[in-house]
């Protein structure tokens, strides 16, 4: 049996190979095989339920005594060995219908779902979200990330990077799409959340309500436990809250998702830092069992420039946003230098330009392009009137009287690529000039503040000064307590930090049930495998993908109103219709190849299922060639290509959408269905040499058969047939 | 090199870099698209954020990847 890979595959076909290489020649022992085999084909295709695993042990059992010596008391003994190895596989497949390996390709995530930190099963949602089922998808969501609103508004969407339509045009707006999904669910009151577990005694502590803990207390809170948040700031999100302005990501949507939470019984303490306003000491006096530590990454970097630390115009970004969210909205400065490249910098500059300054400028060292911020920030930063500054760097702050009065740059350029292949800025020398300003706002990146973590003494932090943990549990060196967040990854995604608090509820639940922690990262499950949308090729094709409506310029440079005004029902639906559904077929092309190699037709131009060179997709190209044989179909290993007779048409569809459809034809003689006139051509066409008589008559094979088999009895089969 | 974002790489190494956990070995070899590079200054210390064909989502140190053409 094969060493690497999935354990039920390996089984499966190890079985069927045995089975069929007769090492099972007792009638018995070959019958008791073939039912091991049928529980281990059930859990390698979905279909086990929770008594598959005991009763494959079972069968396995008998199966060993009644094959004791022997090829087949080898190849039994195997199959014993390796459900006891791997019990957790064949349960983990029973209960979630998913293979962590993607051998059982029937069970294999969608990219977007293995791309997705917190493993969101995308295909089922946006499946929903085409159908109006809001509430529904909300569901699906929230059985992997508590906050779908939010990440519907602010994800980094790795998801769409991986999204296989964008091989064909343009990636399916899945962001947009959960956002759609969590505000008409909310809207329409069915924003609800799942019930929780009995109250199991034990108590949690989160230290920090930012997206980490909040997910690992919602998750927690499910299972039973008591959990309680300490939150330094007044108000739950952390960096959500007070990291993103409010045109990105409105207070309203945080309160309403965190309010979910807080119903689920989660204890939430603000105004409490730890360290200064309650101790470790005082925490364990209160019974807690296990803490997680989510405090985030609130320090900022410095310039290390002259009259850094001279003026009060001078102030990090990350505390400049945390006063704005807290409701300080007093204008920064008149004209204001935003230093940095990255996404902070972008949401500062925006928000001095809202509050009032009448001329913002980011200044960044490198170039346009090499700008870490996302795309899309950039672009609207810009569209509202943002100035940039490429290729510069900050020398020097000088000020008058107290105040700042200019920032002193030089011009850069970019030095040849080193070994590595990075290019940094350089200094041109005699370069340098003033830039009149009032305000400067660093925006170079963040650091943990570590203070008030000092009673955790055995735990350890990386040379990034980041808290070391195992990233497959998030627990700490320090028993009883884990990380997740920024705390632990450093400036990250909201995405990441819900993945790990998501990790972390995981294992402090073992570490209560005393279970061994896994060994290997989570695989995201799939939770279900959804009817497809019917979608004509033309439609599936030409479909482009929606174009967000925004708020006007005038109002963006106003106020803090959201930006993305959000998609309607028609919107929302059509763009669902753009999924490919990579949850059920695994671009594995053999359907390509059948028609192409073996067929001879080269009906399938699907060159999005190459990762790494894609070529054409052009669905509407199958309707001219197809002739409906039906071998793509027949050959599919997970019922994504089908073939099937409706009301006097054969169709044949690539995961719903419709790729041809033929009208039947009927034997003259019998009436029994022949296939359409294409695919009956193209066989006439195939044996004119052997059965010249039946030429263009409509008949079935053994209609056809009996009106010329007297005649063709003398002639031999052509030897390329 | 200065990662960006939407650019399909390799893991081509094993990096000596203490983020570099025993289950990665397992990941070199694949391709995946830059999900999330360093995202405040182009730090080539920072660990960016690789989205790998069929393998899930991780950090990596720099060094053990390499730009596909």
């Amino acid at each position: 049996m094969a060493n690497n890979g999935c354990p039920v595959h390996n089984t499966l076909s190890f079985l069927r190979d045995a089975i069929e290489g007769g090492a099972f020649k007792i009638p018995k022992t070959r019958r008791i095989a073939l039912e091991v085999m049928e529980l281990v084909e059930d859990l390698a295709r979905g279909r086990g339920g929770p008594e598959h695993v005991p009763a494959l042990e079972s069968c396995v059992d008998e199966l060993v005594a009644n094959a004791s010596d022997g090829e087949a008391g080898q190849a039994a003994q195997k199959v014993q060995i390796s459900l006891l190895q791997f019990r957790e596989v064949f349960e983990s497949h029973a209960e979630t219908h998913t293979c962590a390996g993607g051998d059982c390709v029937r069970l294999t995530p969608a990219p977007c779902q293995l791309a997705c930190p917190a493993g969101i099963d995308i295909p089922s949602y946006l499946t929903l979200v085409g159908q109006g089922r809001y509430a529904e998808a909300v569901k699906v969501i929230r059985e992997d990330n508590p906050f779908p609103w939010v990440c519907g508004l602010v994800c980094t969407h790795p998801c769409e990077f991986m999204c296989v339509r964008a091989r064909m045009d343009s990636s399916v707006a899945i962001m947009d799409l959960k956002g759609v999904a969590a505000e008409k669910a909310m809207s329409a009151r069915q924003y609800r959340n799942p019930e929780p577990a009995p109250d199991n005694g034990h108590k949690v502590c989160v230290i920090g309500a930012g997206p980490g803990g909040l997910t690992a207390a919602y998750y927690l809170a499910l299972k039973g436990y008591r959990v309680t948040i300490i939150e330094a700031l007044p108000v739950s999100g952390g960096m959500m809250m007070v990291g993103i302005p409010r045109y990105r990501l409105p207070r309203e949507v945080i309160d309403r998702e965190v309010s979910m939470i807080e119903a689920l019984g989660v204890e939430f303490r603000y105004n409490t830092c730890l360290g200064k306003d309650i101790t470790l000491e005082d925490l364990r006096g209160e019974g807690f069992e296990a803490y997680l530590l989510a405090i985030g990454a609130h320090g900022s970097y410095k310039l290390m420039i002259p009259g850094e630390e001279d003026y009060l115009q001078v102030f990090p970004a990350v505390d400049f946003l945390r006063r704005v969210s807290l409701g300080d909205h007093r204008p920064p400065g008149r004209r204001v230098a935003v230093i940095g490249g990255g996404n902070v910098a972008i949401d500062a500059a925006r928000t001095c330009l809202r509050l009032g300054s009448e001329e913002v400028t980011i200044l960044y060292r490198r170039t346009h392009d090499q700008m870490p911020a996302h795309h899309e920030e950039v672009v609207e930063a810009e569209e509202e009137g943002i100035h940039f500054s490429f290729l510069t760097i900050p020398k020097k702050i000088v000020g008058e009287n107290g105040s700042v009065k200019a920032i002193v740059c030089v011009r850069a350029a970019l030095s040849p690529p080193d070994e590595a292949g990075r290019q940094r800025p350089v200094p041109l020398e005699g370069s340098e000039y003033e830039m009149a300003v009032d305000t400067v706002i660093p925006a170079i990146g963040q650091e943990i503040d570590g203070r008030g973590l000092e009673g955790f003494q055995s735990m350890q932090w990386t040379r990034r000064n980041t808290i070391h943990v195992n990233t497959i549990s998030m627990e700490t060196d320090q028993e009883g307590v884990f990380a997740v967040g920024d705390a632990v990854t450093g400036p990250a995604t909201v995405v990441e930090a819900i993945a790990g608090g998501k990790k972390a509820a995981i294992a402090i639940h073992r570490y209560f049930e005393k279970l061994p922690q896994p060994q290997f990262p989570p695989a995201p499950t799939r939770r279900r495998r959804m009817n497809f949308f019917q979608v004509p090729a033309g439609l599936k094709n030409d479909l482009k993908r929606v174009q967000m409506p925004f708020l006007n310029n005038d109002r963006r440079r106003i106020t803090f109103q959201q930006v993305r005004l959000g998609l309607d029902d028609t919107q929302a639906a059509n763009e669902a219709r753009r999924c490919l559904r990579c949850d059920v077929c695994i671009r594995c092309g053999r359907c390509v190849e059948i028609c192409r190699d073996k067929m001879g037709i080269g009906a399938l131009e699907l060159g999005y299922m190459n990762f790494d060179h894609p070529g054409l997709t052009d669905f509407k190209i199958t309707a001219e060639r197809c002739i409906a044989c039906g071998a793509c179909a027949a050959n599919c290993p997970t019922g994504a290509m089908q073939m099937t007779d409706q009301e006097g048409f054969r169709v044949l569809s690539l995961c719903g959408t419709e790729l041809n459809r033929l009208e039947l034809e009927y034997c003259r003689t019998c009436g029994a269905v022949i296939g359409p006139a294409r695919y009956h051509d193209y066989v006439t066409q195939r044996i004119r040499e052997i059965s010249p008589q039946l030429d263009d008559a409509r008949m079935c094979l053994d209609c056809a058969r009996k009106s010329t088999g007297r005649v063709q009895a003398e002639i031999e089969p052509p030897e390329n047939i | 090199m200065v990662f960006r974002n939407g650019q399909k790489v390799e893991i081509v190494r094993r990096s000596a870099d203490e983020s570099w956990e025993p289950y990665m070995d397992a990941f070199i070899g694949l391709h995946g698209i830059i999900t999330d590079p360093d995202a405040a200054k182009n730090d080539p210390d920072a660990l960016v954020e690789v989205s790998l064909d069929e393998k899930g989502t991780h950090r990596f140190p720099q060094d053990c990847l390499r730009v596909l053409p």
